[in-house]
């Protein structure tokens, strides 16, 4: 186990991360806060590390365009040190940090919810479905797997909900949920004026047994209260 | 002066106690309430050391509030949620990433260092100097985490808030080759060296207004 602290839960978060020699802190670009100067630091693209040429092309290909034009990015930055030492790392909003335990599992995560990760995790996305594409949030998941340990972040607090059987989240306050669940997204009251009307966006139905971890607060509403509210 | 921190740390406050005839100085806009009895003037500090006050990104204006005929109480506050500290200045001085400043007692001097090396570091990175004796409040976008340097430590210019003058700093690129730099995300960072004591905010301002500035509309001009 990577030894961490995590403080100032949960609107302002921030992680610890205490290195053991050689040990490998995987974290997403621009997350950094203050590390040891001792511990080097190299950019990668986050591919699975079994990925053949044309694979790497693809995260590649992905990883431009989003750092173009949506802010978020498919690199991630290599921590590690023959001595070991301290990372600080946060995310960008205000938010949690929620540390998970990977034991071969498959976890599906929303687009900017991860932060770090250690150990042997690899990762890649997952396209949310036809209907996700209307939906700001879901049209791509991460899907992460392997032995390790994970830290995700959110817009609000972290609430986990154990489903057991079906349970409905709004797309926007997804964080992350088990890949044993079966999913589909679609509009909440069904049908055109459903989605029109009721002011929530699209919703992520799950059918199964297994882990959701949903934020408190949603960019999506947040941005749609701020808009109005700029100079014209 | 005397100062309690309330309500850390992400809607803090800094409350000020002053003794009659004392007097503090803030940041334009910092004052939420004070007690009748003390009175507010609004100085320039001179127009050459207002004009480098802008360009460390602060604003013009300062405002310094005195008790008369009794004690006074001041409230201040930041327009961000986040958290405030108070730094101790006379044995040790301290350096203030320019939009931390919140407010100071009356012995200290808080003034920009006006260096090129600060104006042309990008990032910001345009630290008011403390001098004199007394207490220097500043605040932050996050909460504020003290981080102890011993030997060299590489810190993001975003989330700094305020360092000991006596530690040896230089902004650089976060890796080695620019391209390396800007896909990591972390722009540029300070890389401190010596004894001594870095606070650091847990959120960075321009990182926030960029995932947030993303999503928002176009600005129409």
């Amino acid at each position: 186990m990577t030894q961490h602290i995590i403080k100032h839960q949960p609107v302002f978060a921030m992680l610890e991360v205490q290195l053991a020699p050689n040990e490998v802190l995987v974290a997403e670009a621009g997350a950094m806060v203050a590390r040891a100067a001792h511990i080097g630091m190299a950019v990668k693209l986050n591919a699975p590390a079994n990925a053949g040429f044309f694979g790497k092309l693809k995260a590649m290909l992905i990883a431009l365009i989003r750092k173009v034009f949506a802010g978020e990015t498919f690199f991630v930055n290599h921590f590690s040190s023959p001595h070991g030492g301290w990372v600080w790392l946060a995310p960008a909003l205000s938010g949690a940090i929620k540390h998970i335990v990977m034991q071969g599992n498959t976890m599906l995560f929303s687009a900017g919810s991860y932060l770090a990760s250690s150990g042997d995790i690899s990762m890649r996305p997952r396209f949310g479905g036809c209907r996700s594409i209307l939906a700001k949030e879901g049209a791509f998941f991460l899907e992460t797997s392997g032995v390790g340990e994970l830290w995700v972040t959110s817009y609000g607090a972290i609430e986990e909900i154990h489903c057991n059987g079906s349970y409905i989240v709004d797309t926007g306050h997804i964080v992350g949920f088990d890949a044993s669940l079966n999913f589909t997204i679609k509009a909440p009251g069904g049908g055109l004026m459903g989605l029109m009307a009721s002011g929530e966006g699209l919703v992520c139905e799950f059918q199964g047994q297994g882990r959701i971890l949903i934020q408190t607060r949603n960019v999506s509403a947040l941005v749609q209260w701020l808009t109005p509210l700029l100079p014209g | 002066m005397k100062t309690n921190i309330l309500y850390r740390s992400s809607q803090t406050i800094a409350q000020c106690w002053l003794e009659p005839g004392e007097s503090l100085t803030a940041e334009s806009g910092a004052m939420m309430g004070m007690s009748t009895n003390v009175a507010m003037t609004t100085q320039s500090g001179g127009i050459g050391k207002a004009i480098s006050r802008m360009f460390a990104g602060e604003s013009f204006f300062r405002n310094t509030f005195t008790a008369q005929g009794g004690q006074g109480e001041v409230l201040l506050t930041t327009p961000l949620c986040g958290d405030m500290v108070v730094l101790e200045c006379g044995r040790t001085q301290w350096l203030v990433q320019n939009s931390a400043y919140v407010g100071s007692s009356y012995g200290v001097d808080v003034q920009s260092q006006g260096s090129l090396k600060g104006l042309f570091s990008g990032a910001g990175l345009f630290a008011l100097a403390t001098q004199g004796q007394g207490d220097c409040i500043v605040g932050s976008f996050g909460a504020i985490e003290p981080i102890h340097v011993t030997g060299e430590m590489v810190i993001d210019t975003g989330h700094l808030v305020a360092w000991e003058s006596h530690l040896q700093y230089k902004v650089t690129k976060a890796t080695v080759g620019w391209i390396d730099s800007w896909l990591s995300g972390e722009g540029l960072v300070c890389q401190f060296s010596g004894q001594g004591y870095v606070y650091v905010q847990s959120r960075s301002t321009s990182e926030y207004g960029a995932a947030i500035g993303a999503l928002l509309p176009p600005r129409q001009s």
